[in-house]
């Protein structure tokens, strides 16, 4: 059985946290809390992290196995069976739709000539690639992948900062705390695609007692990183766009990377860093594409054949080609607040309150 | 008349009549494992002419028929001469009884008293006898089924001159040879230390070549060194001329064009590895020892970097890197940036790139395969060349390439400068396998960047980070300690190198038995 080491849980989570958030989210919190959108950013994705203590507590209890299996022991095996048709299809639906996304992006901003299906197919190979390499090889892909990205983020903020307008950032908190709470929602349900993932890939993680404690330190700083780093994207963005133009970009960011100049050599550089963002994006359809696998193998009991990784691609890249159109992206927003967020948030609370309360009665 | 006719018959019938003889006996491979049988060796090895049956008798209280088996051209005669034969046949010839020389007593009376050779041991296998006579060493048979194989192994070599592939500024300028005992007295020379192993084997079903393991017992990892033992045991080949049959037989994917297993004709770079705890192998014949396991950022690692001091080391590191990133994507970034990413440019140069290109018929892609095709053939055309030749080729090369292409408008005066560059940067990289893995890699790469652009280059990047992260050498993540990350070797031995002073412990890039001593400590 493949593992993965402590360094590369913690990658790996920052990663599938991260995901793509970069790129709608700065849209989506203004949309709900105007210029205090930023505020909204890092309590959001520390929101899941009670989640996260919940799972790590259970794999305590249940070492080796992943949600899917621990419900299964705890809330009976027809019910884990239920909850695993819904984490595959939610997992595939996400995974597909954000393939679209993908798609979509590239053709709108930096290759408009070349067809959808030309990203989704080129993208899907990589993801296949990556997925048959196994969770190994994963692993040490986001150890590369990530600080690139991470990198590249970074230094579109720091080249938009002579474009700062200070007057921005003012007036702060002038429509009260209200549609904060609301923002907050909005980015929890990005994060809660990450305690999905977490259910999934428990059965990976190192068993040992020592490992224990590392594995929820590790989680808040990948929560914490993610946070501070999605909250700077949000307000670079409100500080060069002002925003009223933030919550009309699509592509925020791309247009940030659109106006960098470096000593008037070298301009227009988004194309370039949509390359090293291609990375991220790679991991987290990847990350999808692994779920999809780990639910199916829990619930049908499927084995590790190569038929099965091409059936579920050409699943992904079916539903991903039919998802094009100007509203699968809200879809995806949509799937993201309605779907991921409820369920993820009801699982896990209830395998773990029937854990703690069968615990509790055998102690008592 | 008759006679002549009946003669002149004769040999008209015999030229046409097909001789028929018997083919000589091969060795089966019962053979190897079968009691020494002189007969049988005999009848095995006497087809040939070079081996040499050197038959007489001792007079002892017994006569014993003895033979002395070689094959010329491959001994010492000095010592067949003065330790074998003429103690044998002359020194000792009339004391023989006294001694009281039997069948039974012989060989361990030889052994102890009457041959001064200083390798001699006691035979019974006739695989033993049949080895020990084809590797050049001297088997003296006395009577039927007992012998003694004596160390006379001798020569014409080339010595130990300067290796030609991996020159140095700074260091020792000795370099393998041919004959594996001077490559390992070479190795053993550097590391005066009973835990350096030497083991010996056989591979060739037909060669029946010697390779050498050697490796430091307290630093190699067991997994490894029992893997390597593992996967030479399966080689089943006629024969191995070269490592590099060995390399393609044991790496662990033969399919991929990066090398999992490197080389060098260098005593030093051969201890310097056995010191980071790996294992190298000898094979006779061949100036090359191949070392395992290994991970990518060693091939961009020389001797000297370890002999130069630690600021010059860095720089010469980044510049090595930057090669690699300039021969593999300096063609495909041009041809993305002109064909899809214009914006990227600033004006003049867009305008001076589009001034030159006005009047090339072929679009940036073309252009660039064309011209990375016809610097391939350069290449090859010139390594092979006696050295002058070598260089009226280049010289050729460069001129048409360069100067009559530009003025004839078949490419651009800055597609000749990037594959310019390009082919520099590919002789910046020290490894010559790694070198010409990158050239196979940037094809595709180009293709992609002219169909794709950035996401083309991102694909093609992507999978080949993919590709890099499945290798592994002896089960070691090719891309360690970048993946999975090891952040003291990483800082000490990668794209840096820590001064002497501050390598206090070994770095860590592959498993080994004692990764926390090392270094100056």
């Amino acid at each position: 059985m493949e593992r993965i080491s402590v360094h590369q849980f913690m990658i790996v989570s920052a990663s599938m946290a991260l995901g793509i958030t970069f790129f709608p989210i700065a849209q989506t919190v203004t949309k709900e809390a105007g210029r205090d959108g930023w505020w909204c950013v890092l309590p959001g994705f520390l929101a899941v992290l009670p989640f996260a203590l919940m799972i790590l507590s259970l794999f305590k209890r249940f070492p080796g196995k992943n949600l899917i299996e621990i419900s299964d022991n705890i809330i009976g095996k027809w019910s884990a069976k239920g909850i695993g048709l819904v984490y595959i299809s939610v997992s595939t639906l996400f995974g597909s739709h954000l393939l679209a996304l993908v798609g979509d992006t590239f053709k709108r901003t930096v290759m408009p000539l070349i067809p959808d299906m030309v990203f989704i197919g080129s993208m899907l190979i990589l993801v296949v690639m990556l997925v048959w390499a196994g969770i190994e090889v994963y692993g040490r892909f986001t150890e590369i992948v990530f600080p690139i990205v991470f990198l590249s983020l970074i230094l579109t903020m720091l080249f938009s900062i002579p474009r700062f307008e200070w007057d921005q950032f003012y007036p702060v908190l002038a429509n009260g705390i209200k549609p904060l709470a609301f923002g907050v929602l909005k980015v929890t349900s990005y994060g809660m695609q990450y305690i999905l993932f977490l259910a999934g890939v428990l059965s990976f993680l190192p068993r040992e007692q020592e490992n224990q404690k590392r594995f929820k330190t590790e989680i808040q700083r990948a929560l914490i990183l993610v946070g501070m780093l999605n909250t700077l994207v949000v307000l670079i963005q409100i500080m060069v766009f002002g925003p009223d133009e933030t919550k009309r970009l699509n592509f925020g960011l791309l247009t940030l990377g659109r106006m960098i100049e470096i000593g008037e050599t070298i301009s227009g550089i988004e194309s370039l860093f949509m390359m090293f963002w291609m990375g991220a994006m790679i991991i987290r359809i990847s990350g999808l594409f692994f779920m999809v696998l780990w639910g199916l193998r829990s619930v049908f009991g499927i084995k590790d054949e190569l038929k099965w990784y091409l059936i579920l691609a050409g699943v992904f890249y079916l539903v991903g080609s039919l998802a094009s159109g100007p509203k699968f992206a809200r879809t995806l927003d949509l799937i993201a607040l309605y779907v991921n967020l409820p369920f993820a948030s009801l699982w896990v609370l209830t395998v773990w309150g029937i854990a703690y309360w069968k615990q509790k009665g055998v102690q008592g | 008349m008759a006679s002549w006719l009946k003669m002149l018959k004769d040999l008209t019938v015999r030229s046409h009549v097909k001789e028929v003889r018997t083919p000589p006996p091969m060795p089966s491979d019962e053979d190897w494992v079968k009691p020494l049988s002189y007969l049988r060796i005999k009848e095995l090895l006497s087809a040939s002419t070079d081996i040499v049956f050197r038959e007489f008798i001792l007079k002892g209280k017994q006569d014993i028929q003895c033979s002395l088996a070689v094959v010329d051209g491959l001994i010492d005669k000095q010592i067949i001469d003065q330790f074998i034969l003429k103690p044998l046949m002359v020194d000792f010839a009339g004391e023989l009884e006294k001694m009281d020389l039997t069948q039974k007593t012989a060989p361990d009376l030889i052994l102890s008293r009457l041959a001064p050779a200083n390798e001699i041991k006691k035979i019974d296998k006739l695989g033993d006898a049949l080895d020990g006579i084809l590797s050049g060493d001297a088997v003296l048979f006395l009577g039927e089924e007992s012998a003694l194989l004596i160390g006379a192994r001798g020569w014409v070599n080339r010595g130990v001159a300067e290796p030609q592939t991996e020159s140095s500024v700074r260091g020792p300028r000795e370099g393998l040879s041919e004959t594996l005992r001077i490559n390992t007295s070479l190795i053993r020379r550097k590391i005066k230390h009973p835990s350096l192993r030497i083991k010996s084997l056989k591979v060739g079903e037909l060669t029946r070549t010697d390779i050498v393991v050697t490796y430091i017992e307290s630093l190699a990892s067991e997994d490894v060194l029992n893997e390597l033992y593992d996967r030479l045991s399966r080689i089943k080949i006629d024969g191995v001329l070269e490592s590099g049959y060995l390399e393609e037989l044991i790496e662990d994917m033969p399919y991929s064009p990066f090398p999992q297993v490197t080389y060098t004709e260098r005593p030093d770079v051969v201890a310097a590895n056995l010191l980071e705890g790996k294992i190298a192998i000898l094979v006779d014949g061949t100036p090359i020892a191949l070392i395992v396991p290994v991970v990518f950022a060693e091939f961009m690692q020389v001797s000297e970097d370890y002999f130069e001091r630690a600021m010059i080391v860095i720089l010469v590191r980044f510049v090595r890197f930057a090669g690699v990133f300039l021969a593999l994507l300096a063609p495909s970034i041009y041809i993305a940036v002109t064909n899809f990413h214009h914006e990227m440019l600033p004006t003049d140069l867009a305008l001076s790139i589009a001034a030159g290109r006005e009047n090339v018929p072929v679009p940036a892609l073309l252009e660039a395969l064309i011209m990375v095709f016809a610097l391939e053939i350069l290449q090859e055309a010139g390594l092979r060349l006696p050295r002058p030749m070598g260089q009226t080729i280049g010289i050729v090369g460069a001129l048409i390439i360069g100067d009559a292409a530009v003025k004839a408008n078949l490419v651009s005066p800055i597609m000749v400068i990037i594959v310019g560059l390009t082919a520099v940067a590919t002789y910046a990289m020290p490894s010559y396998d790694v070198a010409i893995a990158i050239r196979l890699v940037r094809v595709p790469l180009m293709i992609l960047a002219g169909s794709l652009g950035f996401f083309g280059i991102g694909v093609g990047l992507y999978a080949l980070l993919i590709h890099l992260l499945c290798l592994r050498s002896f089960g070691t993540p090719y891309l360690s300690p970048i993946a999975p990350l090891r952040i003291r070797a990483l800082l000490q031995d990668t794209f840096v190198r820590a001064p002497w002073w501050a390598l206090k412990r070994r770095p860590h890039l592959i498993e080994t038995k004692e990764p926390k001593t090392g270094g100056n400590s």
